[in-house]
């Protein structure tokens, strides 16, 4: 019987080389940060044809849970348009990543969202897609009169912006995925 | 209820007609009974009885029943006879319908060898438990193990859209229900609800389940059940055979095929080899009404085994390699809680696209490789140490939809290394005690492959555990046979963690636990035995449990682990019934189950967060102590020699005591009804089966308030066909089968799918499968 062992433990040794060493994990290697984590999302007022500067930020530094988010809005002036840029920062890196520049590589597959309630601002598109359609990076605030209320700003990736509203800016139908929605007070005086 | 009632209402009227227009000529007589093994009453599958004087007979099914009709009133030689075994011959004499069991001796030479073939892991006498043999691997080319397994009674199916399904014995699965894959215990990231076991049925000839906690013979996790695809034996006589399959189906546009081929070695007695390779490749699947877009399946495994026995020892080495490629449902890939009460709203997915085979992100890939090398040496006569080592590595991505190209990145990583070792002494205390003593050790690595770009859902760890066990079976009669068992096993937990702040915490946890197990096995008479267990089991918290911390985007849920969790302990009884009644006309096998389990971990709702995404729920991992019971049966009836009818049915009740509340995500009680027609011969084919099945699932009354996002989906009624024919072609047996399942195209969404909130489940579907046996495996 002992021709009978010997392909067996050859066999065996070959089978084991072939499959114990493909890739053990270096210890010191890990995944640190997140590359595609927003802490910061900045609104920059700018009056249309005027001098006003106006902000309001959402930010959250250590992401999610850790210390909650800290909420900043002025409040804006009654009967002016503002041009609203927005800038999303990742900055939990060092240096500050900026997620803007993605949005502008990848505009066809990102629209921004404003869902007003309760205040007299009407917010629309200023920007474009490669397809014409809306991006939101910029937009336009029409402020009327003193009012108070709040704004949701939503950014959806991969909506379907083809969908009935959705370039109009109605959230209904967009679908995609959301990767912020951030709520600010709105006030108006 | 009424509604769903009323079909198999017809189909049993329509069995009922040939049986009220019964046969009236005088050999109308039937013999029927189980073939079993004399020193275990095990049923001895497809044991041969035959009547010389007639020269006709019946091959037993995998339950050692069988069945010869048209006999007439008389006296007959019968002769009974099973591969390894003592053929019988008994007088038999015929007046009416008669019931016999039949009991088989071993080859007295054969008898070590026989110990080899029963080296099959499960023995335990009091286990409840159930087989899927040959016949359902038919169907299994089209189906991953979970789909499988979910049509025996006890078992469910919780599933994460239509490709991803994992199996639920008696309310509980994932880390509850341990896998042992060709003896070896399948470590394979169970922990994940979305993670299906990576593993080919196909690469197995039989599959059983035992139902009840079994950690003293298999170790932990063993709580809601275990789950054996067991080793093939290997021929050892010269001599090629093999099987081919194939599979086709309509729902997905796909299907798939598997080829084996086992043999001997001329002149190298006691050497076998067998090889086995299968694949699976299905589009997206489709809901009545819509495509579910992104949901095509491809896999692909092989395996390979050499062996050689002889009377003292015996040597095998064995190797698998499994992988696959499944889509995710893309209309569950959300963003927040609003864009999830969206879906459930909107009752649509909101990704509709037409049908591809193509995958994209969100998707999975895993590959399983397992080695497996085992020798075997009779010490003394009637004693056998047996020493096993499996090494399996698992090897999984998960790809998310990221921005700027980083889908093809994996937003997971892992690689999940496993050594396990064996010893077990099988062995005689006199003339009448038998039983196993053994060791086990695991050593196990989990390490996140680094440049995933995200922070790792489980950190690394290594674990490492080792075992021993006892567990004797005591004779008390010919009917009565009691067992008992223990085990005790130690296991430490090392995790290298990064905080947050990306600072390196190590924790180590030790978990030492031990197992009782007493078990009865009772043959009241010959057609009716009944199996006693109460068991304990117990499972150490994983990883995931422990340390988890993040958001779950499938669920739009923040899930945070408790590093202070404890052991689960479980202690769970059964009692099981198997039987035959009216000569072998009515067959019961029914179980009734309870279990408690101490310090049961689950995810528990823990207020909101607000994050840049929105707001979140939070689910933080929490111990109670949980209750379940339930009973579950599958009733066969013989309506007349053609026709059968059998209702399968069962029910779970899972209590969280305390909160005094249902636990979240148990199944929903079922019954199944089937009307079966057989034909013996039919010209030149051998067998023809129809048969007509229809399903309820019930809504899910016990349900916990203000854990899900919506209330359980509604009952569902589901009606399928199936034809099966075979015939004898060239040297080899040809088996044909079509299938038609959800034939009424009924919507419905399923209270054990995670992906409810967004679709419907799959609608009708199409299968034919082809299977052709030759040479020795015929």
């Amino acid at each position: 019987m002992k021709r009978a062992s010997n392909p067996i433990i050859l066999a065996l040794l070959a089978i084991a080389a072939l499959v114990a060493c493909k890739k053990e994990n270096d210890d010191h290697q890990h995944d640190t940060n997140e590359e595609e984590l927003i802490t910061t999302v900045e609104l920059h007022f700018h009056q249309v044809g005027g001098g006003e500067h106006k902000h309001f930020t959402w930010r959250d530094i250590d992401g999610d849970g850790g210390n909650p988010p800290v909420i900043v809005a002025d409040t804006l002036t009654p009967g002016m348009s503002y041009e609203v840029s927005m800038e999303l920062l990742n900055e939990s890196v060092s240096p500050t990543d900026s997620i803007t520049s993605e949005l502008q590589a990848e505009a066809a597959e990102h629209q921004f969202f404003f869902q007003v309630a309760g205040a007299d601002v009407m917010v629309t598109y200023n920007d474009t897609d490669g397809n014409g359609d809306p991006l939101g990076l910029v937009t336009i605030w029409t402020v009327g009169a003193a009012s108070s209320g709040t704004i949701v700003v939503t950014l959806r990736h991969e909506p379907d912006k083809g969908a009935p509203g959705v370039s109009s800016g109605d959230i209904t139908n967009a679908g995609g995925e959301t990767d912020i929605a951030t709520e600010f007070p709105l006030v108006v005086e | 209820m009424i509604i769903p009632a009323r079909p198999f209402i017809l189909l049993a009227q329509c069995a009922l007609v040939p049986l009220l227009a019964a046969q009236t000529d005088t050999c109308r007589f039937a013999l029927s009974g189980q073939v079993l093994d004399a020193h275990d009453r095990e049923p001895l599958s497809y044991a041969e009885v035959f009547i010389q004087t007639l020269g006709k007979g019946a091959v037993a099914d995998e339950q050692g029943r069988y069945r010869i009709e048209g006999l007439c009133a008389a006296t007959y030689r019968v002769l009974v006879s099973h591969l390894g075994c003592e053929s019988i011959e008994r007088e038999v004499r015929i007046v009416g319908d008669l019931s016999l069991d039949f009991r088989l001796e071993h080859h007295a030479e054969e008898l070590r060898e026989l110990e080899v073939v029963r080296d099959r892991p499960d023995e335990n006498v009091g286990q409840s438990r159930m087989v899927l043999g040959r016949d359902a691997m038919d169907r299994a080319a089209g189906q991953g193990l979970g789909e499988l397994l979910s049509t025996l009674p006890g078992v469910a199916l919780q599933s994460t859209g239509p490709t991803i399904g994992k199996p639920v014995i008696h309310g509980l699965s994932g880390n509850r229900v341990l896998t042992l894959n060709q003896g070896i215990r399948q470590e394979d990231q169970q922990w994940g609800t979305e993670h299906a076991p990576s593993l080919d049925p196909l690469s197995s000839d039989r599959i059983t389940v035992v139902k009840g906690a079994a950690s003293v013979q298999y170790g932990s996790d063993a709580i809601g059940g275990v789950i054996i695809t067991e080793p093939v034996e290997l021929p050892r006589d010269a001599g090629i055979g093999g099987e081919l399959r194939g599979l086709g189906q309509s729902n997905g546009q796909g299907g798939g095929g598997s080829g084996m081929l086992q043999g001997g070695v001329k002149g190298w007695q006691g050497f076998g080899w067998r090889m086995q390779g299968s694949g699976r490749y299905l589009g997206d699947s489709e809901a009545p009404g819509y495509v579910l877009s992104n949901t095509g399946v491809r896999e692909a495994g092989a395996s390979a085994s050499i062996g050689y026995r002889d009377h003292r020892r015996s040597a095998t080495v064995y190797y698998s390699w499994f992988q696959r490629e499944l889509g995710i449902l893309r209309a569950a890939h959300i963003g927040n809680l609003t864009d999830l009460d969206n879906a459930i709203a909107s009752g649509e997915p909101w990704y509709i696209d037409d049908f591809t085979h193509a995958i994209d992100a969100p998707r999975q890939t895993a590959q399983h490789h397992l080695l497996k090398a085992e020798a075997g040496y009779a010490v003394t006569e009637r004693s056998r140490l047996v020493a096993t080592y499996g090494y399996q590595a698992n090897d999984r991505q998960e790809y998310d939809r990221r921005r700027l190209g980083r889908s093809a990145t994996p937003a997971l990583d892992l690689w999940l290394a496993t050594h396990t070792a064996d010893a077990v002494l099988k062995h005689w205390i006199g003339g009448r005690v038998h039983g196993k003593a053994g060791i086990s050790a695991v050593f196990q690595r989990n390490s996140n492959i680094p440049g995933t770009g995200v922070r790792p859902l489980i950190p690394d760890y290594r674990r490492e555990s080792i075992g021993a066990f006892i567990v004797e079976h005591f004779p008390l009669s010919e009917k009565l046979e009691l067992e008992a068992g223990a085990r005790l096993e130690s296991a430490m937990l090392r995790v290298r963690k990064y905080e947050d702040d990306n600072t390196l915490i190590t924790p180590e946890r030790d978990f030492t636990n031990a197992a009782l197990t007493l078990g009865a096995n009772w043959t009241v008479r010959d057609s009716v035995r009944m199996r006693f267990n109460l068991g304990t089991a117990y499972r150490p918290p994983h990883v995931s449990e422990l340390y988890s911390e993040g958001l779950h985007h499938g669920a739009a849920a923040i899930e945070e682990g408790d590093a202070g969790l404890g052991s689960e302990r479980a202690i769970k009884g059964t009692i099981d019934l198997q039987g035959s009644w009216l000569d072998g006309r009515l067959a019961i096998d029914a179980t009734l189950h309870a279990s408690r389990i101490d310090g049961y971990i689950y995810l528990r709702p823990d207020g909101t967060r607000l994050t840049i995404r929105g707001a979140f729920p939070v689910f933080a991992y929490t111990a109670t102590d949980a209750l379940l019971c339930g009973a579950d049966a599958t009733i066969n009836l013989k309506l007349t020699g053609r026709w059968s009818w059998r209702i399968r049915g069962s029910t779970v009740l899972a209590r969280d005591q305390r909160e005094d509340e249902w636990l979240f995500l148990m199944p929903a009680d079922r019954v199944d009804n089937t009307v079966m027609a057989r034909w013996g011969e039919l010209g030149e084919w051998r067998s023809l089966e129809l048969s007509a099945t229809s399903m309820f699932v019930f809504e899910q009354q016990r349900a916990p308030v203000g854990v899900d996002f919506t209330a359980p989906p509604e009952g569902y009624h589901l009606l399928g066909l199936a034809a099966a024919i075979s015939r004898p072609m060239g040297n080899g047996d040809l088996r044909i089968g079509l299938q038609a399942t959800n034939i009424f195209n009924a919507a419905y969404r399923d209270y054990m799918d995670r992906f409810r909130y967004y679709a419907d489940a799959r609608g009708f579907d199409l299968l034919l499968s082809v299977r052709y046996a030759f040479g020795r495996t015929a």
